[in-house]
């Protein structure tokens, strides 16, 4: 029963099954944590956990043919011959969730920046990050 | 003693669950093959036997990012843009007081490593930035890592230092508006040089296409620089370095004490 396939399949599972307990983990923060910049690395973690699901669905498996490990989308030599480009097409991952998620960490980062100034100003205004008091306070 | 059995009972629960769903199903297991897209962008990124489509870029993810879905990263620049920006409009209270005079900062060693160190990140994050059509990088990586040195010698020395050498908020967003506006030319220039000699062209144009034959240079001197993409990099490696020293210098500010006014 314990075949290579199988390790394959159990070591990528626990990727996947760790990336949804730091979801929940990162959603519990988000959610139940009253201080506010625990709320920003909570949902800093909410968001690179989201990332790495994007690039784990471009993953491409172990390449069965000739036992080999896929590889980053990138050509390594800038002289090609059409032998190169067919390899590289046979055993690249997937580049197209990788430059999304090059946005994605961008506008995250953008987000993370303006939510930090926000915090500053809450806490210049109400002397204190603790949303469970802020959410009382009035006006 | 409890940390260490939360630990535990967590790394069981992920060897736990993921060996039932190895037992139950391959559901989760990304397969041997890429979609057709995928197989589209890789095989035509580099692809000198295929000039209306190739981007003559090997890097497939900055070809994506900056030609083939090139108006989406136009947008998100934007996002960033307004995102900073809005956090410039929040810091309005916050002000630079007088220089207290005295030598902050830390030890003598931590500003000499500095000093050596400061050229070799700015160096690297060049290397990144300017490389990003051919290695893994990018305008974005590069700047990142350039406007690591403001934070380092603000840490080291003191804001006043950095702010004394030139670097302020004024200054920094002129750099980051001459970036964007370098990145909206590099957007136009297709279209500018077909204008000017008449013939058709489109916004966000790289490559000659089957209905337009104006084509930006994909070698330079002999060496690749992939049309459009070198430009976007270079001019989204001043944008983004200039626009997180504005963060860092403003998130570093010193606070005024309590009493006194804001």
């Amino acid at each position: 029963m314990i075949s290579i396939d199988f390790f394959n399949t159990y070591l990528l599972s626990i990727v996947v099954f760790s990336l949804v307990l730091n979801f929940a983990l990162s959603l519990y923060g988000l959610f139940y944590r009253p201080h506010y910049i625990k709320k920003i690395i909570a949902l800093t973690i909410l968001s690179d956990t989201a990332n790495t699901f994007a690039i784990y669905i471009g993953y491409r498996r172990w390449v069965s043919e000739g036992n080999t490990n896929p590889r980053p989308p990138v050509i390594p030599t800038t002289e090609i011959t059409p032998s190169i480009l067919s390899e590289f097409v046979a055993r690249s991952v997937d580049p197209l969730p990788q430059a999304l998620v090059l946005t994605a960490v961008v506008i995250g980062l953008a987000v993370t920046i303006f939510l930090v100034f926000l915090g500053y100003q809450l806490f210049v205004h109400y002397k204190t990050l603790d949303m469970r008091k802020i959410k009382r306070l009035k006006g | 003693m409890r940390r260490l059995v939360k630990t535990l009972v967590l790394v069981s629960i992920i060897l736990g669950f993921s060996f039932i769903l190895t037992v139950a199903s391959e559901y989760f297991i990304p397969g041997e093959s890429v979609r057709p897209l995928a197989v589209f962008y890789l095989s035509t990124t580099f692809n000198p036997w295929l000039p209306y489509l190739t981007v003559y870029s090997p890097e497939a993810v900055t070809a994506i990012v900056w030609d083939y879905r090139g108006l989406d990263t136009l947008f998100e620049t934007a996002v960033f843009y307004l995102a900073l920006i809005a956090g410039i409009a929040l810091a309005r209270g916050i002000s630079l007081k007088a220089d207290p005079g005295n030598e902050g900062g830390l030890s003598v060693i931590v500003k000499t490593v500095t000093r050596i160190t400061g050229p070799m990140i700015v160096a690297v994050g060049a290397s990144i930035g300017l490389h990003g059509h051919l290695t893994p990088g990018g305008g974005f990586q590069g700047g990142a890592t350039i406007a690591v040195i403001p934070l380092i010698i603000i840490i080291t020395f003191s804001v006043f230092f950095v702010i004394g050498k030139g670097v302020t908020k004024d200054k920094m967003l002129v750099l980051r508006s001459f970036g964007l506006v370098g990145i909206g030319l590099t957007a136009l220039a297709a279209l500018i040089i077909g204008l000017a000699v008449g013939k058709t062209a489109y916004v966000f144009q790289n490559m000659a296409k089957p209905t337009s034959e104006v084509s930006l240079p994909a070698y330079f001197n002999e060496s690749l620089v992939s049309g459009t993409l070198w430009f976007f990099n270079l001019f989204e490696m001043i944008a983004v370095a200039a626009g997180f020293t504005i963060a860092f210098l403003l998130l570093t500010y010193p606070e005024n004490k309590e009493g006194e006014n804001a």
